[in-house]
């Protein structure tokens, strides 16, 4: 069995985002119960959550910008940028919290106390752009991360694998034209789908040129093209840029029981991406395989699609 | 909506005696297709386009031809000879409308815009059309389309839009496609949200059909 991290902190559920929004606390009660009752608890190591530095924070987003967040939440502001930002006076120091605890088990990674983890945050972040929370995402977990992993433990080349069903706008904007990340992103197409980009032709810019890749998927296609694309792009992309550490912005909502899209994968095949990235964790990145939770909003379906994720990290054969 | 809000200003033009080498280099460097061919006092003669210019080229097959004779020629030659006299010009007055439906007609990919005394005032090309479309449509922000049918009766949309405003998203656009079927309309509301769970529940209750996005259809003309 492997040495898997898990970072959870019921702190995470203070992030209010009123009724009836789906981005809700009980998507982490759903995914810790998973854990508990595949008897998993007592296989993982904990991470314990920790605020971020904010240097690292502004590794990634503007000054202006954690300050207007900042101050919204002060001011009991109860939505941010866009209607669906919904938060609460706590919600700065809960994204400052999660994040933190991201780059907490990066650190445990790299210092070899843990070969992987399992990151289960909210607020979620692969849609918060440099200056601007979208999509219930105020700071970019992934992103801030990646940096982080680049300044402070010296790794060169970061490995990005989105497979929540909407593109990660927020992380492909911010690494577009850096050629020492590589962004990669299957998702439900742009056109049918928020947020309107991930376009197939969207492939970085300038020197960064090259090292975005995006596989838009149709409305009601579901394992049988997801496997094809993942082989047909992400599989010889990474093996060509060698990641030196995988991060994963794990989304569990293109599951065909989530009704935030229209793709259609099966328990199985979150099994099945999840085999693939540790395969390519071990081929480049020492099995250096960060995974950090996004979307998924099934709480019926989570606390099996969450344990079976934990699985394979653990490397435990169902 | 009108021509002189969306045109190209600064237009690049050529005076009629210049070799046609020279148009060919302007189009590279400017990376453009269509260059309005106007005298001393900026009054339009026509148009040259790079189809022009390449017809006027030899043929890569015919290349063991005379080359020698085949480039003096080339050299010779002036946009004078080879433009379109005639061009197709539209008024800084038309609307982006009339820009769109004279293109279809003629199939013409950019048309000079002149005054009454036909003085150049810019250039409108199909990709200043473009950039009106992708604004109207709003998709360069954030959201999700959806696509409701509905019956084709007075206050369907009053319908939609208050449910929708209910639930506190606004709206990036909203297309009506035609010719859907005799008794129907196809609306597609741009929502600038991620959240369309809980409004896609309370349109099915109110008796609208969603459509599969897969059976969806913006053109359902016949085609020209």
């Amino acid at each position: 069995m492997r040495k898997t991290g898990f970072l959870y902190d019921d702190r995470y559920l203070l992030h209010d985002t009123g009724q009836y929004h789906p981005e809700m606390p009980d998507r982490l009660r759903a995914a810790y119960k998973g854990l508990e009752q595949a008897g998993l608890l007592q296989n993982i190591i904990p991470v314990k959550a920790v605020k971020a530095n904010q240097k690292w924070i502004e590794a990634v987003h503007s000054i202006k910008y954690l300050m207007r967040f900042e101050d919204a939440c002060l001011l009991g502001m109860t939505e941010f940028d866009y209607p669906d930002n919904q938060m609460c006076k706590d919600t700065y120091n809960i994204a400052a919290l999660a994040v933190g605890g991201i780059m907490e088990a990066a650190k445990m990674m790299m210092e070899g106390r843990i070969e992987n983890a399992f990151c289960a945050v909210r607020p979620p972040g692969h849609h918060a752009e440099v200056s601007k929370a979208m999509g219930f995402c105020y700071f970019n977990n992934v992103a801030i991360t990646a940096r982080y992993l680049q300044q402070e433990w010296g790794i060169g080349r970061v490995g990005i694998v989105d497979f929540d069903v909407h593109h990660g706008n927020g992380t492909q904007h911010i690494f577009e034209a850096d050629p020492t990340v590589f962004y990669y992103s299957v998702h439900e197409h742009p056109s049918f789908s928020f947020p309107g980009t991930g376009r197939d032709f969207e492939k970085g810019i300038d020197l960064g040129y090259g090292f975005t890749l995006n596989s838009p998927m149709l409305p009601g296609q579901g394992d049988t093209e997801f496997k094809h694309l993942i082989e047909r792009d992400l599989i010889p992309a990474f093996a060509q840029f060698q990641p030196e550490v995988i991060i994963v912005s794990a989304g569990f909502d293109a599951h065909i029981d989530d009704e935030m899209s229209n793709i259609n994968l099966s328990t199985e095949c979150y099994t099945w991406i999840m085999d693939k990235i540790m395969e390519m964790g071990d081929s480049y990145s020492k099995g250096r395989v960060l995974s950090v939770l996004e979307g998924g909003y099934c709480l019926e379906r989570l606390p099996e699609l969450i344990a079976n994720h934990v699985r394979v990290l653990l490397g435990i054969k169902p | 909506m009108f021509i002189d809000k969306s045109m190209t200003k600064k237009v690049i033009t050529i005076h009629k005696d210049a070799p046609i080498l020279e148009a060919s280099e302007k189009m590279k460097q400017n990376n453009i297709r269509h260059i309005p061919v106007v005298d001393k006092d900026n009054i339009l003669l026509g148009v040259v386009t790079d189809r022009d210019i390449r017809s006027a080229m030899p043929s890569v097959a015919l290349a063991d031809l005379d080359t020698q004779k085949e480039r003096e020629r080339i050299t010779k030659l002036k946009v004078e000879d080879i433009m379109t006299k005639n061009p197709v010009t539209i008024s800084p007055a038309n609307t982006l409308e009339d820009a769109i439906m004279l293109m279809q007609q003629t199939k013409v990919g950019a048309f000079p815009v002149v005054d009454e005394n036909r003085k150049l005032q810019g250039i409108i090309s199909i990709r200043d059309m473009m950039r009106a479309f992708i604004n109207v449509l709003g998709i360069e922000e954030p959201g999700t389309l959806l696509c409701i049918l509905v019956e084709n009766k007075l206050g369907q949309m009053k319908r939609i839009v208050d449910a929708i405003s209910e639930e506190k998203v606004s709206f990036g656009s909203i297309l009506v496609a035609r010719y859907w079927d005799e008794n129907k309309r196809a609306v597609f509301p741009y929502l600038l949200t991620n959240n369309v769970m809980n409004i896609k529940k309370k349109l099915k209750n109110m008796g609208f059909t969603l459509l599969d996005p897969m059976n969806w259809y913006l053109d359902q003309l016949p085609k020209a």
